[in-house]
């Protein structure tokens, strides 16, 4: 979940964009055939094993067996018994996302991560440089398999929309270029269920109207489908099937607000393990922060209550943060207010907005500040502590960011 | 229940009481103002639980006796809106309340009476008497300092500080102070309080139509007792640790200057309008009889202005936030004030008035 900020280049300035989606092919699995001669060419799957663990990526052999992300993992063992099911290590895929996501920096400043292993690049400003859609789409293929042994899918569009459906189109290791002016040819044939948002009711309300695919939506007049699905999704919908897609890419340094949240396959009644999930959450924001050279002056919580009671709480900061445990604990109060204890959650997710970049937060003497009337020496030493003791969190949180880069995010863990 | 009375007197009277009831409760029935009609006056009265208040209407034409609850949000909404001049209230007995004014029918949904808290019966232990509008003038002068966010201190409040027939409001949020102080009848013992503000402004909307009532003031352990003729209002008190604040009102300085108040007011009001970005900050620069005020917004602009002043010491350069020192100088009604100042490090003092100090800490490293 992210906010749309300020963008350039402007998206109705008149010129076609040139959009690219980049999607790391099943790319926990194939991290894992990388790294582990033996699994090439094997079924993978890589997801919680516990009995209420899901499938977060199966590789290509696998998914031949019918085996999808999201399957509860005993479906998966079912459908595949000869597959290697292997437990996830995070901080090593995001290690190498990380990697790719420079690799991804060299051909424009535009990046709009999407998760670990997709993002949104606007190339609109770099074809002088390094050519058309398709030459930058595959040199960018070619440098992220040199950088980290991997294949990506790219697909190559005038908008966001199309560009990640043409990526989606023919994975794995696929290229799928969109010329601008064949978007609603290229679009016709698929099915409706393509269309960003698009849920199993919108799909079901169109298959109503007889719409199956997004070239019979398009010749569907949006009056029609405004009377079965309400003005502004039939408005979104009819866009979307004619290619118009004018959302920016946002890079996250431009991003207005950064937040994770997870949802629980079984709802969580125990304080601890929320105050255990929050940290977790906290951690994830700060590092993201951290990586975009940002602090926040807001942090956020939602929790969802079964069946979908969702609360919000916000809190601003004295002074912009990116330290994981003034998040966590912000978090942590936050959610104390908006949850009586022992009420179970469905969702919890941490966030932070009215972000600045960190070169901007105020230092202590050199920036001018309003002095406190009540400074006397206990005061002041106090105040010398306090500097004290965030100088050393900071330290801390980035020998924790190293330490998890080399040897992964469960090697080191904060003792709560 | 069954009252006609003035539309004005109605407003007057419920407005007292009519900001008490909390927004967020767990008991819902305090959101709503008991009224009770009995002989020919009318008693309001509204409590949080924490903070309550009395306010009567006398002279009523009280046509049936009784008491219904009135919601406070939508009745004090209601009644501001009324403009005829007279009001007739009837309660029924499903709590319900029909208000009729001109050509308008309103019926208000109320609670049983019965189940609202009892009026708090309070006696405190010293009693001062005070001007009401002095008491309301001081408490203008000092309300604005008192700290809205929570802080280390008890100085969520207004410190009410006694001693020998001297009464002093004091108002900080840490950064700056507000002290005013009056000659008033008390006993000889000195007595301490810090008042929340909510308490303090409910009684300054009761003391704006009587400006010139004797305000008798109890004080017990933990509770304050306002009476104003008529009008009770009882508040919880906040923790006493409020700081020393005496200590931080400076004896001496080294430069000290005179200048006109609007004239500074105006300067000041000017160029803070260039002092917009992170640290809002007027500097002054004391030399040659001459008060410089600057102010600086990078990538916006900057503002110079310069005022006649009369200066003793040495000349020298501070910056303060523009808006701590206009909230003072709007309530300052001193032609010429004085300001005694040293360094970014220590407060400086603004003599506002014959009763009213206040202290401002600069900003520094600017």
């Amino acid at each position: 979940m992210r906010d749309d900020g300020a963008m350039a280049p402007p998206a109705d300035s008149g010129i076609a964009r040139t959009i690219l989606h980049a999607d790391l092919d099943a790319f926990y699995a194939a991290v894992e055939q990388r790294d582990d001669q033996a699994l090439r060419g094997r079924p993978v799957v890589v997801g919680g094993l516990g009995p209420r663990g899901v499938v977060a990526t199966a590789s290509y052999e696998a998914r031949r067996s019918g085996v999808h992300s999201a399957m509860p993992i005993g479906r998966a063992r079912r459908l595949c018994p000869d597959a290697v099911f292997l437990r996830p290590r995070m901080a090593h895929y995001a290690a190498i996302a990380r990697t790719v996501r420079a690799v991804f920096e060299r051909f424009t400043p535009l990046v709009e991560p999407l998760s670990l292993d997709e993002a949104f690049l606007d190339v609109t400003g770099s074809r002088a440089l390094f050519g058309d859609g398709r030459a930058i789409a595959q040199r960018l293929r070619a440098e992220v398999s040199a950088a980290v042994g991997l294949t990506a899918s790219v697909g190559v569009a005038t908008s966001k929309f199309v560009a990640k459906v043409a990526s989606d189109l023919r994975k794995p290791d696929a290229l799928v270029v969109v010329e601008p002016g064949t978007e609603e040819a290229f679009l016709a044939p698929l099915p409706v269920a393509r269309l960003w948002g698009a849920g199993p009711v919108a799909q079901e309300r169109l298959r109503a109207l007889g719409i199956g695919t997004i070239g019979e939506l398009r010749r569907t007049p949006v009056e029609v489908l405004a009377l079965r699905l309400g003005a502004h999704p039939a408005a979104h919908f009819a866009a979307l099937a004619r290619g118009d897609d004018p959302r920016p890419v946002v890079p996250e340094r431009d991003a207005k607000s950064i937040s994770q949240e997870h949802t629980f396959d079984a709802d969580l009644r125990d304080d601890d393990a929320v105050r255990r999930c929050l940290r977790g959450l906290s951690e994830g924001v700060g590092r993201r922060l951290r990586d975009a050279g940002l602090t926040a002056r807001v942090v956020r919580v939602k929790v969802r209550f079964p069946p979908f009671v969702t609360r919000s709480r916000q809190v601003h900061l004295p002074r912009p943060t990116d330290d994981d445990a003034e998040l966590a604990e912000c978090a942590i109060a936050l959610v104390a207010k908006a949850r009586a204890s022992g009420r179970p959650v469905r969702l919890l997710g941490v966030g932070v907005a009215e972000l600045v970049a960190r070169e901007a937060t105020p230092a202590t003497a050199a920036v001018p500040q309003q002095r406190e009337l009540f400074g006397d020496a206990g005061e002041v030493a106090a105040a010398a502590a306090r500097a004290d003791l965030e100088a050393r969190r900071a330290r801390l949180t980035r020998a924790l960011d190293a330490i998890r880069d080399r040897f992964g995010h469960d090697a080191i863990r904060r003792g709560t | 229940m069954k009252i006609l009375c003035d539309r004005q007197q109605l407003q007057d009277a419920f407005s007292v009481v009519g900001g008490i009831p909390p927004v967020k409760t767990p008991n819902p029935i305090v959101q709503n103002v008991l009224l009770r009609a009995e002989g020919d006056q009318v008693v309001f009265f509204a409590t949080d639980y924490e903070l309550s208040a009395r306010s009567v209407m006398a002279s009523v034409q009280v046509l049936e006796p009784g008491a219904v609850l009135l919601p406070a949000r939508e009745t004090g909404q209601l009644l501001r809106e009324l403009s005829e001049p007279t009001v007739s209230l009837a309660g029924s007995d499903d709590h319900r309340t029909t208000i009729e004014c001109g050509s308008g029918s309103y019926q208000l949904v109320g609670d049983d009476p019965a189940e609202f808290p009892a009026e708090p019966q309070f006696d405190g232990t010293v009693e001062l008497q005070v001007t009401s509008g002095a008491f309301l003038e001081m408490f203008r002068r000092t309300s604005f300092a008192v700290a809205r966010e929570e802080t280390r201190y008890a100085i969520n409040g207004l410190l009410l500080d006694y001693d020998s027939g001297n009464l002093r409001l004091v108002g900080t949020d840490g950064r700056r102070l507000a002290l005013c102080h009056q000659e008033i009848e008390g006993p000889d013992e000195p007595a301490r309080a810090v008042v929340p503000l909510r308490a303090l402004q409910a009684l300054g909307r009761a003391i704006d139509g009587e400006q010139d009532a004797v305000l008798r003031v109890q004080l017990g352990d933990n509770r304050i007792a306002f009476q104003l003729g008529t009008t009770t209002v009882i508040s919880q008190l906040l923790d006493n640790r409020f700081p020393a604040y005496e200590q931080v009102i400076p004896k001496v300085a080294e430069t000290s200057i005179e200048v006109d108040r609007l004239q500074l007011e105006r300067g000041v009001r000017r160029v803070a309008v260039l002092s917009s970005g992170d640290v809002r900050m007027v500097r002054f620069e004391f030399r040659d009889a001459a008060l410089l005020l600057s102010a600086e917004s990078s990538g916006v602009g900057r503002a110079k202005h310069t005022i006649d002043a009369t200066i003793e010491g040495p000349s020298s350069a501070i910056s303060f936030n523009p808006d701590y020192l206009l909230d003072a100088l709007k309530v300052s009604d001193r032609e010429i004030i004085r300001i005694d100042m040293t360094d970014d490090s220590t407060p400086a003092r603004f003599a506002l008035g014959e009763t009213y100090t206040y202290v401002l800490m600069p900003i520094s490293g600017s």
